[in-house]
């Protein structure tokens, strides 16, 4: 049997979304659109005090059973989380405060209604009695000897220290060119647009509770529920429905998510609760925070040696079910030799516990910080040295010949050409272009400047890297069982989750070739524990290289038994049968799928001796190689800036990229962009600050500045396809590379615009405030 | 509560409806009609965007008692449209959606839009989309949506 040629070509094509029709419409199905008979309403009251003991908690008079403590949930666990090192401090995180409350906006009680105005009406009648306790708020300062503890028993406030070191950073002390710098990420929301929301109530008919959440995860959540609430998982259904934006801030379990089950369990009628902005701004899933503190280590000619420093990163006041802060060091550090030959690391991590909401991921995970780090080091570097930075990169870059590369953080790098992508990225720019006009002031008064960076993404990555990050749930495989229906059209269930992704097209290109069919003739469902096979969801960049993998591995599976049908129907041998244009075809005719269908479904009698009926195939999958494969790209960003105001305007961005095979590059151009945009916001724009007493200062979007349409420009890309090794079709995963490069690209460009008086951009975001005062100090130095 | 009367996608609707209710609450949760996606319910995201008397407006912000002998239209009165019917054509051509919660905001900003610019050029689409917030699409697509629908709409 063979697949014909020309029914691999929905691999590659721009097909149009399946999914774009019911959001079209406006018909898309979120938690929030749900309806169920008698279903009531919860508002949380979170905590006013960044740290305190929680002394009491006054229910309103005539109110009191429509408000719940933690002691009224009845038993629930704490479960662990964070990486199961011995050396990592667990935090019990209760759904609803118990003696002390850690940050502002942690849930105290739940208040429940008719509707949410109502228990919005009970929830600000509760009185939250506390103390106050010391507040720490700064990541680095909490850690001097004689600050104050979040935990009690603690001996500092660090969850864990870490070393990640490779080569001998001894061995470069006396390189003749040693620069110290000192960067920061700051702290940001993820803010899909469509906010967390969570429905529960009991199936009666199938004996279970069902809960509706917006996750990135079911199958996961379903685990860490099942677990806190102490059901076995047999009676737990978790449905992700259409899920608005994900982004990483709806892959962890939540104080709400739990509160809201165990309440369904408690009150036996359907309660919701939908996350409101302010809730997600102070009390969602709070994400980067970085602070780098770095010598890099290099030779006159610019080839950088080592790279020595510590880096703390802010972890809020909890460890987020199942893995905790800690990848977020652990990846920072590791991904701090970027795509550079550099040989000696050696980096201490302090992932420390302050009174702000828990960090998690957001698309691109730590890697926005190191790449910020790193590049904006080569940048400063490249200035020491009086190099062009896009010349000091290119002595510094790992070439297609030495792929593959094992970094210095360890990781891999297995396929691709960066020197050509850089190359692209000056010549999409046109470097020359703007240095000829930088030679004449900007008759506006605005400065220019150029700036590049360089990423890689790692995607694909399982068992091997998942276990080695000590990780307490370890993605390495997905599943998917294809099912042909009587009619010979196909139902793909899936245990990743597509929010936003456009996985219900690409996934059916994948069985449309693998089957000789029309991607229209094929459903993909998802987000459902009840009807799909398990599966981790989609985070990490994966679910094209895991999903991808499975569906191949299944349909593949599927195919070999169509063909056995379809040549028993023809009476001809298997092996002279070919599957494409939706028909087994044979030496002298063809059978069409729904006929071979109808046989293996409905009219068993007719299937060769020995063949079981139905046409269904569940397979798991996981690369070959565990330790992941890597989509990489050069950033390039032309910025003008006023050096008063310190506005800055992005004038022209392109994107050089290489994510392997494209199953559908319109898909893969829209992730590109989206990531872009988001990497504009962490680099100009988006921010959550606090005050000394820990209140955050950015809970609307009045102050935690979203980028629009006329903050974000037009983008150019180029694409390089250099198809992976290891994975299917050559794929990569991409889905957060877009995310990585900004900060350090446009930070280059401004560092380029006041080159001529040295104005240092060493943090996140580049807002008017910090740009005009960076221009100021330079000046100031010079003066 | 207060007697209110309105047309809504062409129906006409006359309720107690209590006070201090949004439009928004108001057409969700009393009728069901959750195409309009709420995101940040204090005016700012644009993902509530319904028409009334033909204008934009923020239904997060409007209180549904306010409607009363108006004309409201939500995205789900907008199914048989010609010209939102071409819009989403251009939208789902250019990529303009991927998670979808923003889109009938941008659906029914875009089509206004389209109204008041014969040929609008990239500048004076981005301008008038800055009150409304797409968290995943980088805006790319639905500026050339608008753009290449205004061309069909408006020859």
């Amino acid at each position: 049997m063979s697949i014909s040629p020309e029914t691999e070509t929905w691999i590659g094509k721009s097909l149009l979304r399946k999914e774009d029709i019911r959001h079209l419409a406006g018909a898309g199905m979120f938690v929030a659109d749900i309806r169920m008979p008698n279903m009531q309403d919860v508002a949380f009251v979170r905590s006013p005090i960044a740290h305190g003991h929680l002394l009491g908690i006054e229910k309103p008079a005539g109110r009191e059973a429509s408000v719940f403590t933690l002691v009224d949930l009845g038993a629930v666990r704490c479960i662990d989380a964070g990486p199961e090192l011995a050396s990592f401090r667990t935090t019990p995180y209760p759904p609803l405060a118990g003696d002390r409350v850690r940050f502002v906006g942690q849930t105290v009680a739940a208040c429940i209604a008719p509707t949410r105005a109502e228990a919005e009406d009970i929830a600000e009648q509760v009185i939250v009695n506390t103390d106050d306790l010391p507040t720490v708020v700064d990541a680095v300062a909490a850690l001097q000897p004689g600050t104050a503890t979040l935990y009690d028993g603690w001996s500092n406030n660090a969850f864990i220290h870490a070393t990640i070191a490779e080569g001998d950073i001894a061995s470069v002390a006396n390189a003749p060119v040693q620069m110290h710098r000192t960067l920061k990420m700051n702290r940001q929301a993820t803010v899909a647009l469509e906010a967390r929301g969570v429905l529960a109530y009991w199936d009666h008919r199938l004996d279970e509770l069902v809960v509706y959440t917006s996750t990135q995860g079911p199958h996961v959540m379903r685990l860490g529920i099942a677990q806190s609430l102490g059901l076995p998982e047999h009676k737990l259904r978790v449905i992700a429905p259409d899920v608005g934006g994900g982004f990483g801030g709806k892959n962890r379990l939540m104080p709400e998510e739990i509160a809201i089950a165990a309440l369904a369990l408690k009150l036996g009628h359907p309660v919701r609760w939908i996350e409101d902005r302010r809730e997600h701004l102070i009390a969602s899933v709070h994400a980067r925070e970085h602070h780098y503190d770095l010598t890099l280590f290099a030779e006159t000619d610019g080839r950088v040696l080592g790279i020595k420093g510590a880096l703390h990163v802010d972890a809020g006041a909890y460890a987020l079910w199942p893995s905790g802060p800690f990848m977020e060091s652990s990846m920072a550090a590791r991904n701090l030799p970027g795509p550079y030959r550099i040989k000696h690391l050696h980096i201490d991590t302090h992932t420390v516990a302050t009174n702000k909401a828990p960090l998690g991921p957001y698309r691109g995970v730590a890697r926005p910080g190191a790449c910020f780090a790193i590049e904006r080091a080569m940048d400063e570097l490249a200035h020491e040295l009086g190099m062009d930075p896009s010349e000091l990169r290119r002595i510094n870059l790992v070439s297609a010949a030495d792929m593959p590369y094992r970094t210095a953080g360890g990781l891999l790098l297995d396929t691709g050409d960066y020197p050509t992508a850089l190359e692209a990225a000056v010549e999409m720019i046109d470097l020359p272009a703007i240095r000829e006009r930088q030679k004449t002031p900007e008759p506006d008064g605005r400065k220019i400047g150029v700036g590049f960076a360089v990423y890689t993404e790692q995607s694909g990555h399982g068992t091997v890297e998942w276990t080695k990050r000590k990780s307490r749930v370890v993605p390495g495989y997905e599943s998917a069982t294809v099912r042909m229906l009587p009619d010979g059209t196909v139902h793909l269930m899936v245990g990743i989750l597509n929010h936003g992704q456009g996985l219900e097209t690409s996934l059916a290109q994948i069985a449309a070739s693998e089957l000789g069919m029309h991607p229209d003739n094929i459903s993909v469902r998802h987000g459902d524990t009840g009807s799909t096979p398990y599966g981790f969801g989609t985070f990490a960049s994966r679910s094209i290289v895991f999903s991808g993998g499975a569906v191949a591995k299944a349909c593949r599976q599927l195919a070999i038994k169509i063909c056995r049908i379809g040549a028993h129907l023809m009476q001809t041998d298997t092996a002279e049968t070919a599957l494409r244009d939706n028909a087994v075809h044979g030496p002298s005719g063809s059978v069409s799928l729904a006929e071979i269908a109808r046989a293996a479904n409905t009219r068993p009698e007719l299937l060769p001796q020995g063949t079981e009926p139905g046409l269904e195939v569940t397979a798991t999958y996981e690369p070959p190689d565990s330790g992941g494969v890597f989509s990489y790209g050069v950033h390039a960003a032309l910025v003008a800036a006023d050096p008063k105001t310190g506005i800055v305007e992005i004038l022209k961005y392109a994107v050089a990229e290489d994510c392997g095979t494209m199953i559908n590059p319109l898909i893969v151009d829209g992730q590109i962009i989206g990531g872009v945009a988001q990497g504009i916001g962490t680099a100009l724009y988006e921010e959550l600050p606090y005050d000394e007493a820990g209140q955050p200062l950015a809970t609307t979007f009045g102050d935690y500045m979203m980028p629009c349409a006329t903050e974000i420009p037009h983008f150019e890309i180029r694409h390089f396809v250099t198809p992976a090794r290891n994975t299917e079709y050559g794929v990569k995963g991409m889905g957060e590379g877009g995310a990585i490069a900004p900060p350090a690209t446009i930070a280059n460009a401004l560092t380029d615009a006041f080159r001529d008086i040295g104005a240092k951009f060493l943090e996140t975001p580049m807002t008017p405030r910090r740009v005009s005062e960076a221009v100021a100090r330079a000046h100031g130095e010079n003066g | 509560m207060t007697s209110t009367s309105f047309c809504l996608n062409g129906r006409e609707i006359a309720q107690e409806i209590d006070s201090r209710q949004s439009l928004a609450d108001y057409v969700r949760e009393t009728l069901n009609l959750t195409g309009t996606h709420l995101g940040c319910e204090h005016g700012a995201c644009g993902a509530c965007t319904v028409e009334v008397d033909g204008t934009p407006v923020r239904s997060c912000l409007v209180l549904a008692v306010m409607c009363d002998g108006k004309n409201v239209e939500t995205i789900e009165g907008t199914r048989t449209d010609e010209a939102m019917n071409i819009i989403r054509r251009n939208f789902r051509e250019k990529h303009a959606l991927q998670c979808g919660f923003c889109t009938p905001g941008m659906l029914l900003t875009a089509r206004d839009i389209i109204r008041r610019h014969r040929a609008p050029n990239d500048a004076e689409i981005r301008a008038e989309l800055s009150g409304q917030i797409c968290r995943c699409t980088g805006y790319m697509g639905i500026v050339a949506a608008i753009k290449s629908a205004a061309v069909e709409i408006n020859g």
